[in-house]
């Protein structure tokens, strides 16, 4: 069984820092790790490895750095690496992400099946499993959240919809993208991780992909990210005095403090 | 002010009168200052009426150190407030009250989200340099995160990173403490020293006290028993570690150091325990094969056998621990060790010392887990955590059938040499008196928390008798009683077995200088004396 995992780098916080005299988001070069769905993906892949044996390509796009987290997932069971880096794809939306993914799939050469997370974590999208399939010209399967039952030829499994389960079947080549919870992916090994390290990891570049430059990056992208911020917090939290006398005042003085602010709004 | 401050004891202060140790005392009142000025009016009061005084921040000590008996509870959480920044060099401090925990103050460190208002000009101009920092951390790490930096600094607490990094102590850079009799003293780092064993001291009143220091020889293990007591040293440290008996801790200051930028964490497996404490002493560096692998782990963690079977079967109960990972039978023992790494090239080759080391030891590196992203250090941490509180678990069940019934948990550390020697007096006395129990702890320190586990009173009773036992043991190795939850009240006794006498006598002058009327924390270290 031949598998390739999509694995996408996103930050390794959800906690976002500003700083408080310039007001932009604090970077201190604090790791990025793998979206966390994607290691669901990754684990199911190894997973059927045990059982039907085969080969795991981890596939990424991304910043030369990116290799760190193919090694990090070769250290969890897979074989090898691709990483595909060239600057001509930053900024690339969906589709283009995709397209570029798909390039490298068909590098790859033959595959029976694509494994990718249901979404990353930092866009949100959910979009780049079926994008790639479309490109690929492969059936596919979202959200799965089980694998009832996997050979070369063709893949049964279960995935909750909005309205219920679904159990379906899909011929192989094909792609699934993966919930939590299909799995527990496993942490490495000190061994696994000394295997990594001199395990085969390529990287291409695009004009290797040989990706029409029109297609790729930002200028292959038909969606852009106008900007992106923090949410502003709404509500806010007053915290009163533990005392209950001082806490019932301190409550009274605020409730007086809206309606007064209330009926000058009301004035006005 | 300090008429209303003090309250009598209602039914809603019940609470109070209890710490984690699950030893409940009695009082009369109670207060809750939110300054050390109120805590000054109250404890001139108290002094005034001879009142004895018990000091509490977060509750979460073991050693019934907080727990009162009789007189008045001060309880200092509400003074929970960061009041300014430093910076020097490239250090960053923060001056803190006693009554933060340690919860609250890590989310500030980490979201750099101080409450800055009323700060001074300088100390926001410190913070703003602070928020510009690479990212910070306080190294202390006591499992219990709702505990109170006052707390902390009264027991001089620990966690797994102080193998690494050192207990609080080496943290604190400034105390402001209210005496018993209202009158304060300020005290940074490095500024006054005794000569020999004789302090001098002038409070913010004028007062100048001579500050006999006791002689006894600390042990050469990791320590929180006792009056920290040396030559020359510098006299801020007899309040950290003092547990409350020489006053109130109103104000900390502490130093931040700058977050490795590589934390990792291995959990290492081993069939046979002797392989594990093998594997142990070349994480420390020992011998010519472990000075050659220079792990320079920042913690180093130990589980035996008997917690691994308590996880595995949480494991199956299901609930909250269902999340634990799946540990293979022959696993018999687990090593946790953590490095922090400036470079992640580092932090490989130091994870693959790890696995040698391992092979050393008599292991396989395939035995292991990896953690090298928050999300599988936080699972590492779950795991880490799962154990004492399966076994509290175990306990409250068991307690439910007979009241009697708490746990008995060590705190005892040996020196270096010791390491399997009182490994194995653990083994022999559990196994020869039949008592069910898990051992874990900071092994790296050769501290291990023996946990036994009563399933009646009787063996509660043979319990208490072996730690009494293992006390004795201990002192005799040249360690030390308490090694990071303070002495309290529950380990007055184990300490006058650490030190004898002659020391009693000496910590007892000590406390007399700063708290003539022995009204401070009462019970703490030693009971008071026998005509007070």
């Amino acid at each position: 069984m031949k598998m390739i995992v999509c694995v996408k780098q996103t930050p390794s916080t959800n906690q976002v820092q500003l700083d408080p005299e310039t007001h932009t988001i604090i970077r201190d070069g604090r790791q990025s790790t793998v979206n966390p769905f994607d290691t669901y993906a990754l684990e199911e892949a190894v997973r059927l490895k045990e059982r039907l044996g085969g080969q795991i390509t981890v596939m990424s796009m991304g910043i030369p750095a990116a290799a760190r987290l193919l090694r990090e997932a070769i250290s969890q069971g897979a074989d090898r690496g691709l990483l595909l880096s060239d600057r001509a794809f930053a900024g690339a939306d969906t589709l283009a992400t995709s397209y570029t993914l798909a390039l490298g799939a068909r590098q790859i050469g033959e595959f029976d099946l694509i494994l990718c997370g249901k979404m990353a974590i930092d866009g949100d999208t959910a979009q780049i499993g079926p994008e790639l399939a479309e490109h690929l010209g492969i059936p596919h399967i979202s959200n799965v959240q089980e694998i009832l039952e996997c050979s070369e030829r063709e893949l049964l499994c279960r995935k909750r919809t909005d309205y219920g389960t679904q159990i379906l079947r899909m011929k192989l080549p094909g792609l699934i993208t993966v919930d939590k919870g299909i799995n527990e992916p496993r942490m490495a090994s000190i061994a696994g991780v000394r295997t990594s390290l001199q395990a085969p990891l390529d990287c291409l570049d695009a004009a290797q992909t040989g990706a029409d430059p029109a297609r790729i990056g930002l200028k292959g992208s038909p969606t852009q990210v106008v900007r992106t911020f923090a949410p502003e917090r709404r509500g806010q939290c007053v915290r009163l005095p533990n005392d209950e006398d001082q806490a019932a005042q301190a409550l009274l003085a605020l409730v007086r403090e809206k309606q007064g602010g209330r009926e000058k709004g009301e004035d006005a | 002010m300090e008429r209303d401050l003090i309250r009598p004891m209602g039914e809603e202060y019940q609470e109070y009168l209890r710490d984690e140790s699950r030893s409940a005392g009695w009082a009369e009142s109670i207060s809750f200052p939110r300054t050390a000025e109120e805590v000054a009016a109250v404890l001139r009061r108290m002094s005034a009426q001879g009142t004895p005084v018990v000091f509490q921040g977060g509750r979460t000590g073991l050693a019934a150190g907080a727990s009162p008996r009789g007189g008045h509870i001060m309880n200092l959480s509400r003074m929970d407030r960061v009041l300014g920044c430093r910076r020097q060099g490239e250090d960053f401090y923060f001056t803190l009250q006693p009554g933060l925990t340690l919860a609250a103050l890590r989310k500030m460190i980490a979201g750099k989200s101080f409450q800055t208002q009323g700060w001074s000009a300088q100390s926001l101009e410190a913070y703003a340099a602070f928020c510009r920092a690479p990212e910070q951390f306080f190294t202390p790490d006591p499992t219990e995160t709702s505990a109170a930096l006052g707390g902390m600094a009264s027991c001089n607490a620990s966690g797994a990173r102080s193998f690494y990094y050192g207990s609080v102590r080496r943290y604190i850079s400034a105390l402001q403490i209210v005496l018993a009799d209202g009158d304060s003293l300020r005290l940074r780092r490095g500024e006054r020293f005794a000569q020999g064993r004789q302090g001098l001291l002038t409070t913010e009143g004028g007062r100048q006290i001579a500050v006999p220091i006791p002689g006894y020889r600390m042990p050469a293990a990791k320590n929180a028993s006792g009056y920290y007591a040396e030559d020359d040293m510098d006299l801020i440290d007899l309040f950290i570690g003092g547990d409350g008996t020489l006053g109130a801790i109103t104000e900390l200051e502490i130093r931040l150091v700058p977050l490795p930028s590589a934390v990792w964490g291995a959990a290492l497996f081993f069939d046979q325990e002797e392989k594990a404490l093998r594997c142990v002493r070349l994480l420390r560096g020992e011998g010519e094969q472990g000075r050659a692998l220079n792990l320079r782990p920042a913690a180093v963690e130990f589980f035996n056998g008997d917690a691994l079977r308590i996880l595995r079967r949480q494991r199956q109960a299901g609930g909250v621990f269902a999340q634990i990972r799946p540990i293979p039978e022959q696993y018999e023992t687990a090593i946790y060790a953590e490095l922090h790494s400036e470079t992640e090239e580092d932090a490989v080759a130091r994870l693959l010392g790890l696995g040698r080391a391992m092979e050393l030891a008599g292991g396989r590196e395939q035995d292991s887990w990896v953690a090298r992203s928050q999300a599988e250090l936080d699972q590492m941490m779950f795991f880490r955590h799962a154990v004492p509180e399966s076994v509290n678990m175990l306990i409250d069940r068991r307690k439910q059938k007979d009241p009697t019934i708490t746990k008995l948990g060590t705190d005892m550390s040996a020196p270096d040499w010791a390491l399997e020697e009182i490994k194995a007096v653990y083994r022999r006395d559990l196994e020869e008196q039949r008592l069910e129990s898990a051992v874990w702890g900071h092994i790296g320190n050769n501290h291990l928390h023996v946990n036994i586990l009563p399933r009646d009173a009787e063996d509660y009773r043979k319990g208490q008798a072996l730690y009494g036992r293992w006390a004795q043991a201990v002192a005799q190795m040249g360690g030390a009683v308490s090694a990071e939850h303070g002495v309290g009240k529950l380990k007055a006794g184990f300490l006058r077995t650490m030190y004898g006498d002659q020391a009693v006598r000496q910590m007892r002058r000590l406390k007399k200088a700063f708290d003539p009327q022995f009204l401070l924390n009462r019970g703490n270290l030693f009971e008071p004396e026998e005509n007070q």
